[in-house]
């Protein structure tokens, strides 16, 4: 699996993990660990430190995560972005957008 | 038989075994064709092109693997006819050869006509999802073309200063998610934006039309740069869907202030070089990308440099330094950057850019959309030495006598906090186009408004200096002073009264800015300006100087708060 996910009711964390590459090919595996989540008030942690690449298409899909995170009044944090991933996420300016550490 | 009847080729040396296969596919509709060893049968399918074979292995001169292996080298992945073997050979090494020499099946005598017909039918509904895939396929492909081909000849050919703007552009697939739009200003200076929008391919470019229109039309009526990029996010977040944005640098050169007004949301570091290749500033992202918020926020402004005219502004996209070797490694910001500086200094950048990836690339697939534009700092401006209107000799005394009452007259009263967020000049030059239709003429009537709009605003009502635009930094100085006196503005006005007087080949429009400044001394200014224009390139005082070329009359009256400028001129028949 390259899109992971864990739902930690007792700490209220839904935690979703992305392997090395973070592309347009995981647009439906991405989707699919948060589109049923209807729960509120829930921490949503992307894990991005296993993730060496990212391009733009992943960008938007994590626009659309924060859309869904939105919806249901809980808060997205993104985690332990390498370098190369911090980099992006800094051009990008996603850190006025989101919590990024 | 109809015209839509499928054809089989039956390859097998027993006309036994031929007659019961004919037979068999006739009663599902096929029209068949035989031949009785490979060789033939290569032949008859190049010569028939039929949609389905059927192959016996053991036949004399050519066997049915070879045969197989030619027939599929043959049509490729162009068509696939299905071709399936048919043999007695029960063993496993028959039906691993059968895969291996290109065969989508195997059937093994004996078999009852019901699996056989069975077999045909499973065969050909792959066979016709693989066409449809091929179809759709094609249709995307020609899509892609059209796209491209409107992107490339449509948008890109109307770019402005195309010999001297130097470009790099390569897509990753046919349609490039990159733009690259130049567009001149009415003053002269000149408006570059390089931009990417999200992912690849058509999906990518659905905003490139209305981003295009947008900013050549903003441009055109005299927006600032700042305006554009306001309208252009407003525009993108209401047009693209939640995941897809456009990440964009923007410059606007004013070769006549010697400056440079930058904004980049999401792309990499802009650069400014000067001559000798040396980096003298980056322009790093301020902003996220356009389109994801509804409004910029709040902090957002451009950057304004100092420019010298020897300078130039280069933008890239991120396909650059993210291309990759066969190793895995990025190209990098420092190999750019070094490739840049020698291609500055060599003034052969595109080339040696484009050079320095491919070695470094050696044929690896490009992922991304490259691009880069590179825009000298020299060279935009108008030519004001004589501009100003001769007079026409057919506009007589009479023309003259009837300015006493005006065809129309416009007035403008603008106060406080509007002063900051409203730009009268392009309202102005709207109302001026939808009464008396466009014209080459306006142009100048652009430059007068807009630089008597500007002194008004910032030496009357805001009170700055000019002094401040003297030393050599003192322009980006200016401006930010001027930025903070316009966000802490709450009164002051500025009133602008436009008359049009029609003649009979041509026209007059009286300009009349009021300002709620304290003024100035006339004389004494524009005293020390023409001195200044004559001895030197002054950095201030130009406007008025331009103002005053290009105008009929220029009064300041009642201390300098009050400026007429009459313009007049004559229509070419």
């Amino acid at each position: 699996m390259t899109v992971n996910s864990s739902l930690h009711s007792d700490s209220n964390q839904l935690i979703i993990s992305i392997d090395e590459r973070f592309d347009f090919s995981l647009h439906q595996q991405f989707r699919d660990c948060y589109s049923q989540v209807q729960q509120k008030g829930l921490e949503y942690i992307l894990d991005l430190s296993k993730t060496k690449y990212m391009d733009s298409s992943a960008l938007g899909m994590i626009l659309l995560l924060k859309d869904h995170v939105e919806m249901y009044a809980s808060t997205l944090t993104i985690q332990n972005p390498s370098d190369t991933v911090s980099k992006i996420l800094e051009i990008a300016q996603f850190h006025r957008l989101m919590t990024i550490k | 038989m109809s015209s839509n009847q499928k054809l089989a080729l039956i390859v097998d040396d027993s006309k036994t075994q031929c007659k019961i296969l004919t037979k068999l596919l006739e009663e599902e509709h096929y029209s068949v064709i035989e031949a009785n060893d490979g060789s033939s049968g290569v032949q008859k399918y190049i010569s028939h092109k039929p949609d389905l074979v059927l192959m016996d292995i053991n036949m004399p001169i050519m066997d049915g693997f070879e045969a197989a292996r030619q027939i599929k080298k043959l049509s490729g992945t162009k068509d696939l006819a299905p071709l399936i073997f048919i043999t007695s050979m029960d063993t496993d090494q028959a039906f691993i050869d059968s895969v291996d020499s290109g065969g989508d099946g195997i059937l093994v005598r004996p078999f009852s006509p019901n699996v056989f017909k069975a077999k045909i039918k499973s065969i050909q509904r792959i066979s016709n999802l693989y066409q449809q895939v091929k179809t759709l396929q094609q249709e995307q492909q020609q899509d892609a073309e059209l796209a491209e081909k409107m992107m490339s000849e449509v948008i890109e050919s109307r770019n402005f200063a195309l010999d001297r703007v130097q470009v790099i552009k390569k897509a990753a697939t046919i349609f490039s998610g990159d733009i690259q739009l130049t567009a001149l200003c009415p003053n002269g200076d000149i408006h570059v934006l390089l931009g990417d929008f999200t992912g690849h391919g058509l999906r990518s470019s659905i905003g490139a039309i209305p981003v295009t229109e947008t900013f050549r039309a903003m441009t055109k009526k005299g927006f600032s740069l700042f305006e554009i990029v306001i309208q252009l996010n407003k525009q993108l977040n209401h047009l693209l869907p939640a995941d897809l944005f456009f990440a964009a640098s923007f410059v606007c050169i004013s070769h006549h202030e010697k400056s440079a007004y930058i904004f980049n949301a999401g792309l990499p570091d802009g650069y400014l070089y000067n001559d000798k290749g040396q980096i003298r500033k980056r322009f790093e992202s301020s902003h996220p990308p356009l389109g994801i918020l509804r409004e910029l926020l709040p902090d957002a402004k451009v950057e304004v440099i100092d420019i010298d005219l020897s300078d130039s502004v280069v933008f890239i996209s991120d396909g650059i330094i993210e291309a990759r070797n066969e190793q895995g490694e990025l190209f990098g910001v420092e190999r750019f950057e070094n490739a840049a500086t020698e291609g500055i200094t060599g003034n052969n950048l595109v080339s040696t850019v484009n050079e320095r990836l491919e070695v470094f690339c050696l044929g690896v697939p490009q992922e991304d959309d490259i691009s880069l534009v590179a825009i000298p700092c020299h060279g935009w401006i108008k030519d004001i030495v004589n501009t100003k209107p001769v007079i026409p000799e057919s506009l007589n005394e009479q023309d003259f006598n009837r300015q006493s009452t005006p065809a129309w007259s416009w007035h403008l009263h603008l106060t406080g906090k509007l002063l900051k967020t409203v730009n009268p000049i392009p309202m102005i030059m709207n109302q001026i186009n939808d009464i008396e239709g466009a014209g080459e003429h306006w142009h100048n009537l652009y430059t007068i408004l807009t630089e008597l709009f500007i002194n008004s605003l910032d030496h009357g009502v805001l009170g700055l200096s000019s002094s401040l635009k003297k030393s050599p930094e003192g322009f980006s100085q200016y401006f930010n002073e001027r930025t903070n006196r316009l966000d802490k503005l709450d009164s002051g006005y500025v009133l602008i009264s436009l008359k049009y007087f029609p003649f009979s080949e041509g026209g007059k429009m009286v300009v009349n800015i009021k300002d709620s400044g304290k003024g100035f001394n006339i004389l004494k200014v524009m005293k020390s300006n023409t001195e200044q224009l004559a001895t030197s390139h002054a950095l201030s005082g130009r406007g008025i100087e331009l103002v005053n070329q290009l105008c009929d009359t220029l009064e300041y009256i009642e201390e300098g708060t009050s400026v007429t400028a009459s313009y007049v001129w004559h229509n070419k028949s």
